[in-house]
């Protein structure tokens, strides 16, 4: 037992395990945790946005997560403003189409997924914070292709 | 803070403002006829009274487009006691049920005595009488008492008409509201306002309490709020992002959804010790938990096949079964009050429709034709669905009845509703 714990895929899974079944507080070092967004506590809510003259948005397709070849060259041009910000700020959106509270889990995936994007170009995930609003906040309130398409996204920004 | 609260909750609009009204689309051909004879009064009761009671107990009855009436202008007579009853003048008519019923005064102090009949005029037999003693203040729940027995007595299925519903009202971008009425819409009260959003309300078992999530302070979070004192507890499930509470069908636990580090699984949420305990452990998406009737088992979205599809768990073996296959959107789940079939949200061609399956089939019935159809809750008796639905830019709540007779509306007068939570029965 003992050496298989020397092992990395041992540490891997053991860090899985402590993930999984811990509280937060104990959480080992080497899984970095989400920061998940909250008012409490979050006074850079208060200060003023980063202007970084980047699109604030990237959007999705219906029921997924995944980031094309355009969202990551827009993150990517993120990067140097990233560098000067305190705080990364990632809201993820749905359309009005399927279930609530699957979408409010949907909304968390996309933040998640730009946020792993901007973790792997070696962004600190201590800067960034995540919230989902499902399909909760629609930027078009109208039921058509377009407003969804505008709906579902991820909001990015800085502090 | 706490007085705050109660002061929320004493917001009962008067029935003039009240914001749901129950419009029937469409009612069946052949529906069964009903004659709601004015009650007859004693002398010394006030007249009104007896009109009164008699068009409450036909309202309800008329509520979800299940049975047709008898034009008061067309009857024969007015009978308010068995020896003034003939079957007759009301075979002439059509009639298959006839309701009267007699109001006598017990005391000064306005206590009434309402004794009522329920007669098949088909079978030519007297099916249904009782009488029951209150105060005139009181004459709309009295007539629910009454009209609950009459339904059971036609149906075989439990009256409804004492139930309640708890929905969302988001009446401009920044208001969203969690508001309970009446089953018929009136009575409606507001239990909390927030500029943030609120989802998810379910009902105690006890209707004595409902669970939500707010998102006050900045990320999802469910709160339980006591409906007497007003009082809100937040769980603080781990202090992580949670959803979708559900209560168990003894009410000492919820089903919910948390989120550690952005994989939601569905856990067990124990309200006397705080304790949670796992159920699902993927990394795809699981959640809207679903309490089976006999609580065995738990129904739960997940996307762990690559689209959201229904699964049942359960609860003491953790063993999980795949129950939906046809269709590449089938999510949030409930079981039907018998726990034989399920309703969900079905996807279908960009269509979301509310949809049933038997549990032992594998066939999947489309119930709505509206195109963004969500939220769907049952009546505690299992006749009636009732859910969200769009036209526009506004959310409004429909409704239909599972043996296919009838749909109505629950139209709002502002502003958008949603997530229609039925409560259960009080026993």
């Amino acid at each position: 037992m003992r050496r298989l714990f020397m092992e990395p895929i041992g540490i891997f899974i053991l860090a899985m395990l402590c993930q999984v079944y811990s509280c937060a507080s104990n959480v080992s070092d080497s899984v970095e945790r989400i920061q998940y967004a909250s008012v409490a506590g979050e006074e850079y809510l208060q200060g003023d946005k980063l202007d970084t003259n980047l699109d604030d948005k990237v959007y999705f397709d219906f029921d997924k997560s995944t980031l094309d070849a355009e969202d990551k060259n827009l993150l990517e041009q993120y990067l140097p403003a990233i560098k000067k910000a305190k705080i990364v700020r990632l809201e993820g959106h749905c359309d009005e189409r399927g279930t609530r509270e699957y979408n409010l889990a949907l909304g968390e995936r996309r933040a998640l997924e730009v946020r792993d994007f901007l973790v792997v170009k070696g962004v600190s995930g201590k800067k960034i914070r995540v919230v989902s609003f499902g399909e909760e906040k629609p930027l078009k309130s109208a039921s058509n292709e377009k407003a969804w398409a505008e709906n579902r996204r991820v909001e990015i920004s800085l502090y | 803070m706490i007085k705050f609260y109660l002061l929320s909750v004493m917001l009962i609009s008067n029935s003039i403002f009240s914001i749901l009204e129950i419009e029937i689309l469409k009612g069946s051909d052949n529906l069964s006829k009903i004659a709601f004879v004015p009650f007859g009064v004693e002398d010394g009761v006030e007249e009104d009274y007896g009109m009164q009671i008699s068009q409450y107990i036909e309202k309800n009855m008329l509520l979800f487009g299940e049975f047709e009436n008898l034009d008061k202008s067309e009857m024969l007579s007015f009978p308010s006691s068995e020896n003034e009853f003939f079957y007759r003048d009301w075979k002439v008519l059509g009639v298959d049920y006839s309701v009267i019923g007699r109001v006598n005064s017990v005391n000064v102090l306005g206590n009434l005595n309402i004794s009522y009949s329920l007669f098949n005029i088909t079978r030519r037999i007297k099916i249904l009488e009782g009488e029951i003693v209150g105060s005139e203040d009181n004459i709309e729940n009295i007539s629910k008492i009454i009209s609950n027995r009459i339904y059971e007595q036609i149906t075989g299925l439990r009256g409804i008409f004492d139930t309640k519903l708890a929905y969302v009202i988001n009446s401009d971008t920044d208001t969203y509201q969690i508001c309970i009425s009446d089953i018929d819409g009136k009575n409606e009260q507001i239990l909390f306002t927030s500029k943030a959003p609120i989802m998810s309300p379910d009902w105690s078992p006890d209707r004595k309490k409902i669970a939500y999530v707010s998102f006050e302070n900045g990320l999802a979070e469910i709160f339980i709020q006591d409906l007497k004192s007003g009082k809100r507890e937040s769980v603080q499930a781990l202090g992580m992002t949670n959803s979708a509470p559900v209560w168990s069908p003894d009410g000492k636990s919820l089903a919910l959804v948390v989120s550690f580090s952005g994989n939601p699984d569905v856990f067990l949420y124990s309200i006397s010790n705080k304790r949670l305990i796992r159920l699902t452990n993927h990394y795809g998406i699981d959640t809207e938990p679903s309490w089976s009737p006999d609580s065995k088992k738990i129904i739960f979205t997940s996307d762990r096949s690559g689209s959201p599809q229904l699964y049942e768990i359960n609860t003491k073996s953790k063993r999980k079964k795949r129950l939906t296959r046809d269709g590449n959107y089938n999510a949030r789940g409930r079981y039907f009050p018998d726990g034989k079939s399920i309703f969900f949200v079905h996807g279908n061609d960009g269509n979301f429709q509310i949809a049933r399956k038997k549990l032992s089939s594998r066939y999947i019935e489309t119930l709505t034709s509206t195109s963004l159809d969500e939220s769907p809750t049952i009546s505690p008796n299992g006749n009636i669905i009732i859910y969200a639905t769009k036209d526009g830019l506004n959310g409004y709540l429909g409704g239909i009845t599972l043996d296919g007779k009838a749909r109505f509306s629950l139209p709002v007068k502002n502003g958008s509703v949603r997530e229609p939570a039925w409560s259960p029965l009080i026993n």
